[in-house]
């Protein structure tokens, strides 16, 4: 009994810095989020759920941020997903070329993401830019673009910019996931003569749904939280078309001064990705499967 | 009314910059605390003045020698966004800079400005170019540069093609043309990042020679889809169908539009006098000037050209050390040091008796006293929502939007924002 109870004195440490890094921002911003405190002045005044109703009724950018957030997203968990299962599959055995692939695919992760928007973009840019030089080199000039100058065209560039810098290290989580799954499955597929893809959908992905599972949630919160690319790369430019929900705070906080607005929009911030987040572990755990 | 609430606020600010995934601090420290002397800490956004700031720290530390000054440098991104709260609890900051506009009235609103009225060495400065600290007849900052936000172009490449500084919208169209048949881009606009925001000033200032236009969009008493927006907007849209900016000019940065620039390809450069320097290092054989486009009839011209007084030294009303704050400003405003920092870092300034000595400064000089500008019409925007409204219809336009169009879109938005 006496141990039991000293057992909870181990928590305390832990439970500190879990209230002073998540639970009291989490709470501040909740309270915060009813107010009008400009983030400098030292009082503030209450104004109800006002700063909720201007972010869902009365600001337009903050809706059109939502949506560019969204395509961001989508593609981002599409393409890194898909991706990284492909070349996950293509480099599980360990040989010492597989080995070396792994590296290079995990190499862009170890990178700052400040130099990954400098060197893309210098590929994107439209005149000296490596990519659109390669296309017309290769006769494919009708494919050229301003890749982040373009408004219709811009959040998609930087969802590949993405993509490019995270999908190693969703790669090794695949390939751990793969590794795991027990050789005497795919005999016996074998024997009871699965093709290649059966034994990919009845005995592979069932298996691999937990790492998916982490590699979709993960890729989802990532991809809504891409601060650090998006404003080095564009500044959520050209008008707006590449704002995310995380840039908008920070122009709503610390260039225009509304502390109160801005924390209401990081807790529909957090809602959203607590509700997507959700989903898909409700959507992925259905495929789950042991045998 | 509710008192502060520190814990909250700390944690919030956490949470917030956790999410913005805000950048670390660049820094470089001038000097160190060595026991009996004050430290001050300065604080700016000049990352390309490090070198000159560093020999005249060490200067006014040799001549003070019971004061040291910390000098921080932060990414000007950075500094806009997070300036003002370094300053909240005194530590850091006795001298700070400001930018005009929205940070200067922010900084106000919180109380973070030292009254500096009653300093002798206010009179150090050009009274002119001082007012933009002012608040309430009150002088809280003090504007060390003078930058012209118009475009640099090339004379010598104008004077082999015979070409004059144009008077009207008209001359420019033709002068633009000339340049384009002889295959060289009449401006190089960095669109995808500082472009809009400068070339947006001297393309408005004739179309709303009302300096107060701003002020009243932002209470509602003007509109974006009035004339003077519209007609900057179709202006903005002429530039582009007709070539007189380089193709994809929004994908375009401000490095590779000096390239341009400095290897011919371009004739002006659609940012300010503060890329002079760098032009001149890209290139050292280049003449360079100042030219505003004038987009109405040369009758109708009221102004010739931008400038801004900015980098306002402060005082942080928090810090303990005000006396030596004060004390280092007064050594900045000096005519013999702020010459040093004026041709080091090849720039104009608003301290009175300054001696320029680099050719380009000399032959840009006359537009401080012998033309008539307009202080910088961006930074009177003091809503920060509404200066990226007013800033996308630009993107918008160039992007192939219809100038009235854009103008709603961009009006929404301010009437969305106005406080």
């Amino acid at each position: 009994m006496k141990a039991s109870k000293t057992i909870y004195l181990f928590f305390i440490p832990g439970f500190i810095l879990y209230a002073i890094f998540f639970l009291v921002p989490t709470v501040s911003a909740l309270f915060y989020s009813f107010t009008d405190w400009d983030g400098l002045s030292a009082s503030f005044q209450f104004v109800g759920f006002d700063n909720y109703s201007r972010a869902f009724t009365g600001d337009s950018i903050f809706r059109k941020t939502v949506g560019n957030n969204l395509k961001f997203m989508l593609v981002v968990v599409i393409l890194q997903t898909l991706l990284a299962l492909a070349f996950a599959l293509i480099v599980i055995k360990n040989t010492k070329t597989n080995v070396l692939l792994r590296a290079l695919y995990f190499f862009p992760t170890i990178l700052s993401s400040v130099s990954v928007a400098f060197i893309w973009t210098f590929i994107y840019d439209p005149s000296l830019g490596i990519l659109n030089q390669v296309l017309q080199l290769v006769g494919l000039d009708f494919l050229t673009q301003n890749w982040i100058g373009n408004a219709d065209i811009a959040i998609y560039s930087l969802a590949i910019t993405q993509v490019w810098f995270h999908a190693g290290q969703m790669l090794i989580i695949f390939v751990a996931g793969l590794q795991a799954i027990p050789k005497e499955l795919y005999e016996v597929a074998e024997i009871e003569g699965a093709n290649k893809w059966q034994a990919f959908r009845r005995v592979t992905w069932p298996l691999l749904a937990p790492s998916a599972t982490i590699v979709v949630a993960y890729t989802t919160i990532q991809s809504f939280k891409a601060f650090d690319l998006v404003f080095a790369m564009t500044g959520g430019g050209p008008n707006n078309s590449t704002e995310i929900i995380a840039t908008y705070i920070f122009d709503i906080a610390f260039r225009s001064y509304q502390f109160g607005y801005a924390s209401s929009i990081s807790v529909i911030f957090m809602v959203i990705i607590a509700i997507i987040t959700y989903l898909q572990f409700k959507a992925l755990r259905s495929d789950r499967i042991s045998y | 009314m509710l008192k502060k609430t520190h814990f909250l606020r700390a944690g919030l600010l956490g949470m917030l910059l956790v999410l913005a995934g805000c950048a670390g601090e660049s820094n470089d420290s001038g000097s160190s605390d060595n026991g009996d002397s004050t430290q001050i800490s300065f604080i700016h956004w000049r990352g390309e003045d490090k070198d000159v700031f560093d020999e005249i720290i060490a200067q006014f530390e040799e001549e003070n020698p019971d004061i040291t000054v910390e000098m921080t440098i932060y990414p000007s991104e950075q500094y806009q966004a997070t300036g003002q709260r370094m300053l909240q609890d005194g530590s850091t900051g006795d001298v700070f800079t400001s930018f005009p506009g929205a940070q200067f009235e922010a900084i106000h609103s919180a109380g973070f400005f030292e009254d500096l009225t009653d300093e002798e060495f206010v009179s150090n400065f050009d009274e002119g170019s001082i007012t933009v600290g002012q608040k309430d007849g009150q002088q809280f900052a003090l504007p060390y540069q003078l930058v012209f936000n118009m475009p640099v172009y090339n004379k010598g490449m104008f004077d082999e093609l015979g070409l004059e500084v144009p008077k009207s919208w008209t001359e420019f169209q033709e002068m633009s043309d000339t340049l384009l048949e002889n295959g060289i881009t009449p401006i190089a606009f960095p669109g995808a990042d500082i472009g809009p925001n400068q070339f947006m000033n001297s393309m408005m200032m004739n179309n709303a020679p009302d300096e107060d236009v701003f002020e009243k969009l932002q209470n509602g008493e003007e509109s974006l889809t009035n004339e003077w927006w519209v007609k900057t907007l179709e202006d903005f849209q002429l530039l582009e169908e007709r070539g007189y900016i380089q193709a994809d000019a929004l994908g375009t940065n401000q490095d590779s539009a000096m390239a341009m620039v400095a290897n011919e390809e371009a004739a002006m450069l659609a940012t300010g006098s503060y890329h002079m320097a760098s032009l001149l290092e890209l290139n050292p054989d280049l003449q360079l000037d100042l030219l505003a486009p004038i987009t109405v009839p040369e009758e109708e011209a009221q102004y010739e050209g931008i400038h801004t007084a900015t980098f306002m030294l402060a005082v942080n009303s928090n810090s303990e050390k005000k006396e030596e704050a004060k004390m280092f400003i007064d050594y900045l405003s000096q005519p013999e040091v702020a010459s040093k920092y004026a041709n080091e870092t090849g720039q104009h300034l608003t301290v009175n008796g300054v001696e320029y000595e680099s050719e380009a400064l000399q032959n840009t000089s006359y537009w401080i006293d012998e033309r008539n500008t307009r202080f910088q019409p961006r930074f009177l925007i003091t809503n920060a929502q509404i200066e990226a409204a007013v800033l996308s219809s630009i993107e918008n336009v160039l992007g192939g939007e219809d100038p009235m169009a854009a103008a709603e879109q961009a009006q929404q938005i301010v009437e969305e924002n106005r406080e």
